[in-house]
This record gives C-alpha cells, sequence and structure tokens, in this order.
C-alpha cells in the first residue's frame, strides 16, 4: 500500500512540444501521485493546457515520456487503454448537443466499457445525483445551464470509472453565479481521493483542495509549491508578479 | 426614451395557429397533380396515351434514382472520410477521384462507361487471348465483356455524384467543432466509435438540406441515362414523340411529371429536415 502510495501515476519526463514554430512546451517534468491535487497556474499561452492535453494523448508530445498508472503512452493500443483511465472535463463542455443528458453519460459506458444498457443507466441515475441534477437525466445539452452542463461533463467522465480526472479550466466559460456548484462538485471529488490535475485560476479550489500548485511559464515549470507557500511567500519574482495580477 | 407607441406598432411573429407547422409548398405539389389529372382526363388522346406509354419509364427513373443514391450515399461517405483522413496517400487517391469527376460533365461518364469501357475490357481481352495461353479462360470472358445499360447508368451517376456528395459530407464532418471529437477520444472511444455515434450524426443533420438537394438534382439528371440506352422517362418520351409527331404535347407531359417527381421529393427532404433538428 506504502510502496504503491509513494509510486506516481503519472509521470512526465522531458515533454516538449511544437505547434509549427511556437515551443508550446519546453522540457517538462511531473510527477503526480496517487489521490493527489495538483493545480496547474499560468499566464494564458503559458503551455498548461497542453501540458494537460499531452497526459491523455489528445496532444502528442514530439520529446519525452508520458507514463500512466505505469503504462507508457507511446503504442496507439495504449493510447485507448490510458483514456478509459483517465477522465477529461473541458472548458467548452463539449457534450453531445444530439444526445440526452442520459445518454451523453451512457455511451461511452455501452460502447468501450461494454456494460448491459440496465447497468449504465443505473450509473447514469446515480452520478446525476452525486452532481446534484438528477431531474435533467432526458433534458437535451441545449437547455441546461452552462454550470448544469459542466456538471454532465464531469458525470459523463467518471461513469467511466477513472483513476485520474483531469480539468482543463472547468470554470472558465461559466457565469460567475455557476462556478461554485461545478467547484463544490470538484471539492467532493477530491475529498473522495480522486487524482486530479486542474488547470484552473479559481483561488477559492487552489485553497480548499489543493495539495501542491504548479507556475508555468513559457512552456516551462518555474515554482513547485504548496498552497500556503504560493499566497504567504512566492520564491520567484515571476510567480509574485502573476500573483500579483490574478489576486485582487 | 424609446418610442413605446411604434414598438407597439412593429410586426409581431404569428400566433402560432392551427396550420404553424403546415408546409403550404405541398399546394404546388397538389397543383401540378391536379393538372396532370385534369390532362388526361379532359384530352384521352394525345395525354392518356402518352402516360401509359411512358408508365414504365418513370419506374425506371425512379429506380434508377433511388439506388443510385443509396450507392451515392456511402460511395460519398467513403470519399468524404477518405478526404479528412491523416494517411497521405487515402487523401490522396480521394482528392484526384473529386478533382476528376468534378471536371468532367456526367454526360461524358456515363457515355465512357457505356461505350467506352467495354472496348477497353475487351481490349484487354483480346491481348490477353493472343499473348497469354494460361489466362485463356479470363480473357475470354474479358473478350466478350458487354455492359448492362441500367448497371452502367446507376455506377455512372454513382460515380459522379459521389465526388460531390463526398464534399458535402467532408464540409458537414468539418463543422463539427474539434472539441467533439476530443471528448469522445478522451471518453476512450476508437476514431471510428467516436465517427459513427459522436461526429456523423451531428454532420448529417447539418447536411440534411444539400444532401436533400443533391436527390433533387440527381432526379433530374438522371434523364442523361436516356443517352446510353436506358428506357427513362425522357426516353421513352422521344420514342413516342417520333412514333406520333407530336412534340409539343409530349415534352409538356414529360416536364408536368418531372416536375411532379422534384416537388414531392423536394416536400419529402424538407419533411425530413424538420423532424430531425434540435436544440444547440
Amino acid at each position: 500500500m506504502c510502496a504503491e502510495a509513494a509510486e506516481p501515476i503519472i509521470r512526465i519526463r522531458n515533454v516538449h512540444k511544437w505547434f509549427g514554430q511556437v515551443h508550446a512546451v519546453r522540457g517538462v517534468d511531473l510527477d503526480v501521485r496517487r489521490g493527489e491535487v495538483v493545480v496547474i497556474i499560468g499566464p494564458s499561452g503559458s503551455g498548461k493546457s497542453t501540458l494537460l492535453r499531452c497526459i491523455n494523448h489528445l496532444e502528442t508530445p514530439d520529446q519525452g515520456t508520458v507514463v500512466v498508472d505505469g503504462i507508457p503512452l507511446t503504442e496507439s493500443k495504449n493510447i485507448n487503454k490510458v483514456r478509459e483511465e483517465v477522465g477529461m472535463v473541458f472548458q467548452q463542455f463539449n457534450l453531445f448537443p444530439h444526445l440526452s443528458v442520459l445518454e451523453n453519460i451512457c455511451l461511452a459506458q455501452r460502447i468501450v466499457k461494454k456494460r448491459e444498457r440496465k447497468q449504465a443507466i443505473d450509473i447514469a441515475h446515480d452520478l446525476l445525483a452525486k452532481v446534484g441534477i438528477p431531474e435533467k437525466a432526458d433534458s437535451f445539452p441545449g437547455q441546461l445551464s452552462g454550470g448544469q452542463q459542466q456538471r454532465v461533463a464531469i458525470a459523463r467522465a467518471l461513469a467511466m470509472q477513472p483513476k485520474i480526472m483531469l480539468f482543463d479550466e472547468p470554470t472558465s466559460a461559466l457565469d460567475p453565479e455557476m462556478i461554485t456548484e461545478v467547484l463544490d462538485v470538484m471539492l467532493d471529488l477530491a475529498r473522495e481521493g480522486m487524482t486530479m490535475v486542474v488547470v484552473s485560476h479559481e483561488m477559492g479550489f487552489v485553497r480548499a483542495a489543493a495539495k501542491r500548485i504548479v507556475f508555468m511559464d513559457e512552456g516551462t515549470i518555474i515554482e513547485e509549491t504548496t498552497p500556503e507557500e504560493l499566497f504567504t511567500n512566492p520564491k520567484q519574482e515571476r510567480t509574485r508578479q502573476f500573483l500579483s495580477k490574478i489576486l485582487h | 426614451m424609446p418610442d413605446l407607441e411604434r414598438l407597439e406598432k412593429m410586426p409581431r411573429p404569428a400566433a402560432p395557429g392551427r396550420f404553424a407547422g403546415w408546409d403550404r409548398w405541398w399546394l404546388l405539389f397538389a397543383a401540378v397533380g391536379v393538372l396532370v389529372v385534369a390532362m388526361t382526363t379532359l384530352w384521352p388522346d394525345p395525354y392518356r396515351r402518352i402516360v401509359a406509354f411512358m408508365a414504365d419509364g418513370i419506374v425506371v427513373t425512379i429506380k434508377t434514382t433511388v439506388i443510385s443514391y443509396l450507392c451515392i450515399l456511402i460511395v460519398g461517405l467513403i470519399a468524404g472520410l477518405g478526404r479528412i483522413s491523416k494517411n497521405v496517400a487515402v487523401r490522396g487517391v480521394a482528392s484526384v477521384y473529386v478533382e476528376v469527376v468534378r471536371g468532367i460533365p456526367l454526360l461524358v461518364q456515363l457515355m465512357f462507361i457505356y461505350y467506352a469501357s467495354p472496348a477497353l475490357v475487351q481490349g484487354l481481352g483480346n491481348y490477353l487471348l493472343a499473348n497469354v495461353p494460361a489466362l485463356r479462360g479470363a480473357g475470354e470472358s474479358l473478350a466478350n465483356f458487354s455492359i448492362n445499360p441500367q448497371v452502367g447508368a446507376i455506377f455512372g451517376l454513382t460515380f459522379c455524384y459521389g465526388a460531390y456528395v463526398g464534399e458535402i459530407y467532408r464540409a458537414g464532418i468539418e463543422s463539427i467543432p474539434r472539441g467533439q471529437m476530443e471528448a469522445a477520444r478522451s471518453l476512450g472511444m476508437s476514431y471510428v466509435q467516436a465517427m459513427r455515434h459522436v461526429i456523423l450524426p451531428q454532420a448529417i443533420r447539418t447536411i440534411l438540406p444539400p444532401l436533400g438537394n443533391e436527390f433533387v438534382a440527381l432526379l433530374k439528371d438522371s434523364s442523361l441515362v436516356s443517352v446510353v440506352a436506358v428506357a427513362d422517362m425522357t426516353r421513352r418520351g422521344r420514342e413516342f414523340m417520333s412514333q406520333n409527331f407530336n412534340p409539343l404535347e409530349t415534352w409538356t407531359m414529360v416536364a408536368l411529371l418531372y416536375l411532379l417527381l422534384t416537388v414531392f421529393a423536394a416536400r419529402i427532404v424538407s419533411y425530413v429536415e424538420r423532424r430531425s433538428s434540435y436544440v444547440r
């Protein structure tokens, strides 16, 4: 048990990613341990989303290795295997607009996990209750508010029973009054011991749930620290500048 | 200060009445139908004779169009997926197909398939017979190759329209936001599963109007198969005219029958479109 906990579930080594001439990620090393909540912050264009997307291979690193739960992401067979274990929540929700909320949550359970219809539906209802919108099962995404859509997206990812959840700016496209309802669901997940990597500037969430903060700029990790350290005593000048801009 | 009185006078959207969802273009269909029935009833000679003479042609036109269209939907999907493939060879083949087909008139393509392609195959058969004794059986069957006009016509229409419809599929697939594919893939679906369950169902709703237009266009263009020995409406009309020397009556009736079919098809297309829309 102890040995397992110490072994990182995500190991990123010397990852580089170019987009044409743009060197978006420049040699990043990062370990995430089981049950850890890591928040990545940094200015826009600093490569944080790209790094997150390298973890489940939505972006292929041009150099370096990503190992998730002992599975190296090099062969395409492994990619689908890893993606089943890694849930992802996007800034734009990306619900399937032609399917009802229930079908959104059931689709991948049925065709990827090959679950029975009944079982998939039961899981979907449980998860909808968990994210606080059990009454929306038969609605379509277009009929829901942004906050409700994002909670469905979280339920859809959880239905695959992932070991890791990735959040790519999950509250950035939401109206202010809807941010809390999504953050509450994320806090619950963190309390249950889910391994989470979150790109977000929600300092409330950072304070309440983050075990570690990673500050990125220009494609590299500038500083890795704890929330307390970050708010009271950031080591790097660049981190200080950034924080003074976002904390007001 | 907004002028409240003027706002009051602004036209308002009509309240949804009893006929709110009723498609008034059906009236055009009804009008053409009534006209055809009236003409055949009031002047059995020549109009009823024309319709009776052309009855088998109407069946051939509908059959050719429907079968071709089903084949086109499949060929078009393959061409469209090929055009967006990451594989350079697949994309190249699909692109060349689309560009070549779009650069040659449909009439010429039909002529080529009906007249030129059998000559090509027969030539190959004769070459085998003369030079490769080992393939004598294959050579003989190739040398006696002939093409069934109906099959050739369906093949030609499919080959040509498949390219155009392929471009429609491609545009439809590319209109779906990238995030949809990413979300599906991040849930562990394969590319094929994501295409089939997430991307295509959405893309097809987007492309229903142009796909429907292609059906109507195909129905009209199917008249071109009359030049490659298929006894469709147009060919039967020409035969009737040359037997009875009454071009005005014949072509009026042929035109009306085509109109009846296309207006009906357009209504069905529009009905399917409205049934399949959803809230974005």
